[in-house]
């Protein structure tokens, strides 16, 4: 994949997770509908490919209003993700040269491959996700599971263990998927159905869109390395 | 307020530490009173998640979620009133609640909310209370 194409693939499938989460914001405040109208039009213009690069700064000034009016990221990890994605490719877009502008490119590859990494890692390394404890507490407890019939998975113990070991070990190899580009592939397949299953079990939806997104970035940045 | 180039810090150099430790839970619960030191006993926990949910409305929510993600915010703002108490989360916590109750104009006209944090060992303890405010001076526009 060229680099090109790779950076022209991210740009449009992130602007239209942005124009997702816009959407959904559409129905709240005045002030919410104002900024999130305005990122949709400036999506909407990188879809189109219009005047480029100038809608991508646009929609990383507007991320630091957005940013200011929620005090921080409006959902956590994936609005995080969500926003390095858009400062990677706005500077892909304007930097001067062009192994600046791969780097750049590159280092949303790079972050991609250690979110898999370092969220398996910081997993491995607590023991109550070794013993299965971890993830029968987020069934158990936690704000995630969508509804009350879900807590009823917190008594499936061996289920959850082979889950969260299942879980961890896919994290931490994640990055040996890197050697070849069909590797990859089937190393993000995992990933997409691991955020499909967090999305409909937890409802966390941004992540699954803003995941995929990325998917582009990690797949030139292996062309290039490997 | 902190400023937006120190929030998009952590984003530009994130370290996606997902669910390393599971820690207390917030649920946000809020009481109405006709009188602002009215004695608040009745708690209403907001939002409450449903009973069940079928795969196919589970997979609708990949496309339209804007409660559920609204809730997640909340769960955020909790977190952080808790570890540095601000005019700004207590806001955001107290204008998503009033503009549910938009649709009650007839509900009492006094609203507070309380952050109820369950732990690990299956404890329950109150960790934040906002001062009662009127719903009609909430900015829910």
């Amino acid at each position: 994949m060229s680099f090109d194409l790779a950076l022209r693939l991210t740009e449009a499938l992130l602007a239209l997770a942005l124009i997702q989460q816009g959407l959904e914001h559409l129905r709240a405040f005045r002030r919410e509908r104002i900024l999130f109208g305005a990122r949709i039009v400036l999506c909407l213009l990188v879809l189109a490919g219009v005047a480029q690069p100038w809608p991508l700064v646009a929609l990383a000034v507007l991320s630091l209003l957005i940013l200011q009016r929620f005090q921080g990221p409006y959902n956590g990890g994936s609005d995080r993700l969500g926003l390095l994605a858009l400062w990677c490719v706005t500077l892909a877009r304007v930097l001067p040269v062009e192994a600046w502008r791969e780097l750049a490119f590159g280092y949303l590859g790079v972050q991609l491959m250690l979110s898999y990494f370092i969220s398996g890692w910081v997993k491995i390394v607590n023991p109550d996700w070794r013993k299965g404890l971890a993830l029968r507490q987020v069934f158990a407890f936690s704000a995630y599971p969508v509804a009350e019939s879900l807590r009823g998975w917190a008594g499936r113990s061996r289920l959850l263990l082979a889950m969260s070991w299942a879980v961890m070990l896919f994290e931490l190899a994640f990055p040996l998927t890197m050697i070849a580009q069909p590797s990859l592939m089937v190393g993000l397949v995992v990933a997409a159905t691991f955020h499909l299953a967090n999305a409909c079990l937890f409802g966390l939806n941004r992540f699954f869109w803003t995941w995929l997104a990325a998917y582009p970035a990690i797949l030139w940045l292996q062309q290039r390395l490997f | 307020m902190a400023n937006p180039v120190s929030l998009l810090a952590p984003a530009l150099i994130p370290s996606w530490n997902f669910f390393d430790v599971i820690a207390a839970s917030p649920r946000v619960e809020y009481a109405l009173a006709e009188a602002r030191d009215a004695v608040l006993d009745a708690w209403i926990e907001f939002r409450p998640r449903p009973q069940r949910l079928s795969p196919a409305a589970m997979l609708a929510r990949l496309f339209w979620n804007p409660r559920w993600n609204e809730s997640l915010f909340l769960v955020s703002c909790a977190e952080r009133l808790v570890e540095e108490p601000t005019a700004h989360g207590e806001d955001e916590i107290f204008r998503r609640i009033a503009a549910d109750l938009a649709s009650r104009p007839d509900a009492a006209p006094w609203l507070s909310f309380r952050l109820l944090f369950l732990d690990p060992a299956g404890g329950r303890e109150v960790l934040y209370q906002a001062a009662p405010r009127l719903r009609s001076d909430i900015d829910v526009g």
